[in-house]
């Protein structure tokens, strides 16, 4: 009795979880006439795609689509090489006072910066840059908000790994950048990656900076795209929810790909899952 | 290291900067005024009170239902795995398409919410949700606690199961009751991932945006306005940017008191 009570309870929470999400799956797939259904058709209406084709085809979600990938995986990237970088050099070179420890404490508290508070001054930055509503300034910004958290992690990750491996390597005649290509990176290959997944993923969901850097159909993402209408007065429900459907796609991939890592890249390292 | 820097530091410049300079008929002019216009601004203050109120009940909330599931998911159950990658979704989405499902959720003509208890016989015409002056700030914090209860469930899961097993035996030689264990032996040793937990959450609900921006932008009124909305509204609406930067530091100054609170916390802990 007491266990099914357990599975009830858990189901149910299920239920709440997943429930909404699937809603919304469901209006981008339904005619408008059964959108507006009372009671509300959960489970039985006849699928249709005219509003993705409208979303993606006929309006300019495709362009947006192609905007928030691009800036992801480039943004991505950059933080990578560099990121992965420092972070080698914190965990292997000692630095006097302890000043390695505090950098990396300085690190992760720009993490925890409101974004709200840098998004002015950035968008001032931006304007005399000329950089409003382009890519670039995305990848920049994002590249920033980004590098911290490689860092942080990667440190990690290094951290990890004896030395002696290197070591090793260098003994051999292997420059410093060499044992760390050839040796290191194999062996946190994948932490690099999980490391990669959650950039791309907290790329590719940022809306503040989006909002405030592009107001241009040429450089806006699809955060921005889909608020963008959400909050105009006559909204195309059907548009919006295969939209929203397509943006959740590859974050559904990506945390499928993470889950061992989710808990140690979502807290910061703080707790290793 | 000079990217970061750069991107990082001199925003922060920049804003010391513009926050203390006026714009007079003869061009900007040092002057403290917009830090003295926020005392009197009754914008400001109900925001401020906004956002207090948004991020204590979301946590208390949050941190219950979280310590909860953990627990209930720590024992032995079948499926677990399942159950565990499902509640992540909601985490995973991005904010703005919670936005998304949350109005055609509570949307008060045809939203599932309404029409699934219409349809159990309630009267719903009451039940506007976020158009609803009243039940606004209930529906945003309802679906932070939609959003993020599965990352606080998350982490004290992972602290649960970093707890070795041995502290568990000595209790129950000794004959403590299912209570005492709880009270006296797991809530210490999962203080650390708690502490983790309280301290990531609070600084995201102190700075929240996107959801209420997509929800409500703040409204209606301004009955969900909340610090980061303001600071929006008047840098990028009344392109007041002078006085957004002021506003921006009263944010930083609270998020790093109570983060700083957090980490020395956490620091005693290790030290003990």
């Amino acid at each position: 009795m007491k266990r099914a009570g357990k599975y009830l309870l858990l189901l149910t929470v299920l239920v709440i979880a997943v429930a909404p999400v699937y809603w919304m799956l469901t209006i981008s797939l339904k005619t408008e006439v059964d959108q507006f259904a009372s009671p509300p058709s959960w489970f039985f209406f006849t699928p249709t795609l005219e509003h993705f084709y409208d979303a993606f085809v006929m309006r300019s979600f495709g362009q947006y689509l192609v905007t928030s990938a691009l800036v992801a995986v480039v943004s991505t990237a950059s933080a990578l090489v560099i990121g992965t970088l420092a972070a080698y050099s914190l965990a292997r070179f000692r630095l006097p006072h302890n000043l390695d420890n505090k950098l990396s404490l300085w690190i992760l508290s720009t993490r925890m910066f409101p974004a709200i508070v840098t998004a002015v001054p950035l968008f001032l930055m931006m304007r005399d840059l000329r950089l409003l509503n382009t890519r670039a300034a995305l990848v920049i910004v994002y590249t920033a908000f980004n590098l911290p958290f490689v860092v942080w992690m990667m440190r990690g990750f290094f951290a990890e790994l004896p030395r002696d491996l290197e070591e090793a390597a260098l003994v051999d005649g292997d420059s410093r950048i060499g044992a760390l290509w050839r040796v290191v990176l194999p062996l946190v290959a994948p932490g690099l990656a999980a490391t990669a997944v959650f950039c791309l993923i907290v790329s590719w969901n940022e809306f503040l900076f989006a909002l405030v850097l592009t107001q241009t159909d040429a450089a806006m993402t699809l955060p921005v795209g889909i608020a963008g209408r959400v909050t105009q007065y006559e909204i195309k429900w059907g548009v919006m929810s295969a939209a929203g459907a397509v943006a959740i796609v590859p974050i559904l991939v990506f945390a499928l790909a993470v889950q061992k890592y989710l808990v140690r890249g979502l807290s910061l390292g703080a707790v290793k899952g | 290291m000079v990217v970061l820097l750069s991107l990082s530091i001199y925003p922060l410049i920049y804003s010391v900067t513009i926050s203390l300079q006026a714009q007079t008929a003869e061009g900007s002019v040092w002057s403290i005024s917009n830090f003295k216009r926020l005392f009197s601004d009754s914008f400001f203050l109900t925001a401020m009170a906004h956002t207090l109120v948004y991020a204590a009940a979301a946590l208390t909330v949050e941190f219950l239902i979280g310590l909860g599931l953990a627990l209930l998911l720590n024992s032995q159950i079948r499926a677990k795995g399942f159950f565990r990658a499902s509640l992540l979704i909601p985490m995973m989405l991005p904010t703005v398409v919670v936005g998304v499902v949350w109005r055609l959720m509570l949307n008060p003509n045809f939203g599932a919410i309404n029409g699934t208890l219409k349809h159990f016989g309630l009267n719903t015409e009451n039940f506007t949700w976020t158009a609803s002056p009243r039940l606004a700030m209930l529906s945003v914090i309802a679906v932070d606690v939609w959003q993020w209860t599965p990352f606080v469930f998350l982490v004290l899961l992972a602290g649960l199961q970093a707890i070795p097993q041995e502290p568990y035996e000595a209790a129950l030689i000794d004959g403590s009751s299912r209570w005492q264990t709880f009270r006296y032996v797991t809530l210490p040793l999962l203080k650390p991932a708690i502490l983790i937990a309280l301290l990531l959450r609070t600084m995201d609900l102190l700075r929240v945006f996107d959801q209420i921006f997509i929800l409500t932008e703040g409204g209606p009124g301004f009955a969900t306005e909340t610090i980061s909305l303001y600071i929006y509204r008047t840098a990028f609406r009344f392109f007041d940017f002078g006085y957004a930067a002021a506003i921006s530091f009263v944010l930083l100054a609270l998020t790093n008191v109570i983060s700083t609170i957090y980490i020395r916390l956490l620091e005693a802990k290790e030290a003990s």
